[in-house]
């Protein structure tokens, strides 16, 4: 198996500790062009798309493994095995925070501390817990997925009016944006939307950054609260946005709070 | 003349689709009277007090922000998008929507150009259903793909059954043929001695005695191709216990099997006392094989040992012979019809029906059978019974 082709790895950077990005559900590593550059000349930074996102191989693409976040977390521990050097700090987006969480339990030197970006451990409310949706809400979500057949899966991508304000963007690269194959989109808005973590947060998991957006409807505030009271090595940040992907709208909060972050972290090589 | 082009205003008011203009985070700035149209608002009421998200059903808000509005951020532009927007009445409203990201004075503003996609909308919505009734259809074939499969299999074994039992009976017939042939042959050579007039008293006395023990192999022969049929084909062999003392049953059929084994050591050993439940006939059959066998295989320079045992629950028969243990590959077959050993003399004593219908007597009997067999011990057959007449767990 070829770990580098399977998930479209990027390595790029050095240093004595490994920063591993991984893009949430929607999208590909292509989320990470206005932060990971900005930790490149201190560490080893190493990007990757989800099997069945971007450019990853999507014939690597298992129905079965991919059935649960469990499928991406082993995935996930064997990237960090083949690609990290020193310790590793994983940052991840979203669903992807949740899938570090798993890696980490099942690998437990794996990864010595977490950047979770707008984290959620269940989407869906569940008694006192708030996740932001109920299950009629996801239901529609993937309603909506469903229904878009001949839409957002495939016709995403050729963005016909180019780009005006971005001429550093060659037509190749547009094209390239979040492409997804409508079926596997269906799955991973499925296994994404109805996981259930909570159960997997607790002192097990390594030193955390929460990073919570002040109005984030995917990731509410109150997620994020819960995620820092499950986690007792965690700190919470808010960043003052709109939206659930404040690495493409605050870039630059991003980078200070992770900043502050990786300065308390213990990085000596102890793998 | 040609008529005036209307003024640019006029044409973007209400132009054929739905023009908006929000922030970058989705906050409306400016709508056009065919969006209000199409949605129901007025457009005070959505300029500065509502974003785009608020107009999209929760599905359509998370694909905002999971891909719209990072897409919009990265490559500048999206288009064909097909979302619904909540008409003000709480109906949706199918749309396509195009989006563009420009810097105004170096303020990003998003410019959005809507279409009603009712038509295209019924049409997709067919095609899912098409799609989800193609997936249905395909996944009855393949259910009936597995059955079809799987009555294959059935089917196979059921011939690969039957070959074997075709093969299995032109086998015995063989075996039966040849068995059978010895004795009668035997029997017609004292036949033609009987017709000689020259015969003397003594010698005929002799022939009688062999002809009589060849009538009894052949009957032998047949009673046990008798009990096989019953045991193999119909309801199995059929037992009528009644209360009896097993030492003495025992000890009767081990005096009879003396008689027929002349010269040969059968010991009789008995261990408790009581009353017990069991045909006595099959019992003695039972004996006659197993000990038949003991002399075939066993060593000849040493006691074949019968052991009754009664205790409070069970009796225990137990039949034992030294000589050369039997082959382990053996063990696993030996109670099935026509397996045989290697018998001392080379030569075939009966068809290989013996543990089979032993086997058939013990469950007809609702009891258990056992075989030990090494070098060190010896060969030991233990069978155990319930006194009482009751089915014995297997173990």
């Amino acid at each position: 198996m070829n770990i580098e082709a399977r998930n479209n790895v990027r390595v790029t950077g050095d240093g004595p500790a490994t920063l591993v990005f991984a893009h949430g559900f929607g999208c590909d590593q292509n989320m990470w062009r206005l932060v990971a550059p900005a930790f490149a000349d201190r560490y080893r930074v190493v990007l990757f798309d989800l099997v069945g996102s971007g450019g990853s191989d999507i014939s690597s693409y298992d129905r079965a493994k991919y059935e649960s976040l469990d499928g991406y977390a082993d995935d996930l521990v064997d990237l960090i095995d083949a690609f990290g050097k020193g310790p590793v700090v994983f940052v991840g987006h979203s669903v992807s925070a949740m899938i570090g969480v798993l890696a980490g339990l099942k690998a437990p030197e794996s990864i010595a501390a977490h950047v979770m970006i707008g984290p959620s451990p269940c989407y869906i409310d569940d008694g006192d817990y708030v996740g932001g949706f109920s299950r009629d809400d996801i239901v529609s979500l993937l309603e909506t997925l469903d229904s878009n057949y001949l839409g957002w899966s495939r016709a995403m991508a050729p963005a016909i009016m180019g780009a005006p304000d971005r001429p550093e963007l060659g037509a190749e690269l547009t094209n390239s944006f979040c492409r997804t194959d409508p079926e596997i989109a269906r799955q991973f808005a499925r296994v994404t939307f109805l996981s259930d973590s909570r159960r997997d947060l607790d002192r097990r998991v390594s030193p955390s950054l929460i990073l919570q957006c002040t109005e984030d409807i995917i990731a509410p505030v109150a997620v994020g609260e819960y995620v820092h009271r499950a986690l007792p090595r965690s700190t919470l940040r808010l960043i003052d946005n709109v939206g659930h992907c404040p690495h493409l709208s605050a870039p630059q909060a991003c980078i200070d709070a992770m900043n502050d972050f990786l300065a308390t972290v213990d990085l000596r090589d102890g793998r | 003349m040609a008529a005036d082009v209307p003024k640019v205003d006029a044409l973007y008011a209400d132009a054929p689709c739905g023009l908006i203009v929000t922030e970058a985070d989705g906050c409306i700035r400016h709508v056009n009277r065919t969006f209000c149209g199409w949605t129901g608002y007025e457009a005070a009421e959505l300029v500065g007090a509502k974003r785009i998200q608020d107009l999209l059903t929760v599905g359509g808000r998370i694909f905002h922000q999971t891909h719209w509005v990072p897409l919009l951020r990265m490559q500048g532009a999206i288009a064909e998008v097909k979302l619904e927007l909540r008409h003000r009445g709480g109906r949706t409203l199918p749309i396509v929507m195009n989006a563009v990201s420009r810097s105004h004075d170096g303020h990003e503003l998003h410019e959005l150009a809507i279409f009603v996609a009712e038509d295209r909308h019924r049409y997709e919505r067919e095609l899912v259903r098409e799609r989800e009734q193609a997936q249905q259809l395909l996944a009855t074939y393949m259910e009936a793909q597995q059955a079809l499969a799987s009555a294959e299999a059935r089917l196979r074994l059921a011939m690969d059954a039957s070959e074997d039992r075709a093969r299995f009976a032109e086998q015995m017939v063989g075996i039966v043929s040849h068995d059978l042939r010895n004795p009668l042959t035997a029997i017609k050579m004292g036949m033609q001695m009987l017709a000689s007039p020259t015969i003397s008293g003594e010698k005929r006395e002799r022939v009688f005695v062999h002809m009589e023990a060849s009538v009894e192999r052949a009957r032998q022969l047949t009673d046990d191709l008798l009990d096989f049929t019953q045991a193999k084909i119909g309801s199995g062999l059929s037992v009528a216990p009644k209360p009896i003392n097993v030492h003495r049953v025992v000890g009767e059929a081990v005096h009879e099997l003396r008689m027929s084994f002349f010269g040969r050591r059968i010991v009789h050993v008995e261990e408790g006392e009581g009353v017990s439940s069991a045909d006595p006939h099959r019992l003695t059959q039972l004996l006659g094989n197993l000990v038949g066998n003991a002399m075939a295989y066993g060593s000849p320079d040493h006691p074949v040992t019968i052991t009754t045992r009664v205790d409070a629950e069970h009796f225990v028969i137990e039949v034992h012979n030294w000589g050369t243990p039997i082959a382990a590959s053996l063990l696993p077959v030996l109670f099935e019809p026509m397996t045989r050993g290697i018998e001392a003399g080379g030569e075939r004593r009966s068809v290989g029906l013996g543990l089979f219908i032993v086997k058939d007597i013990m469950r007809a009997h609702g009891g258990r059978i056992a075989v030990r067999s090494d070098e060190a011990s010896g060969t030991v057959f233990e069978m155990v019974f319930s006194r009482h007449g009751e089915r014995i767990a297997t173990g």
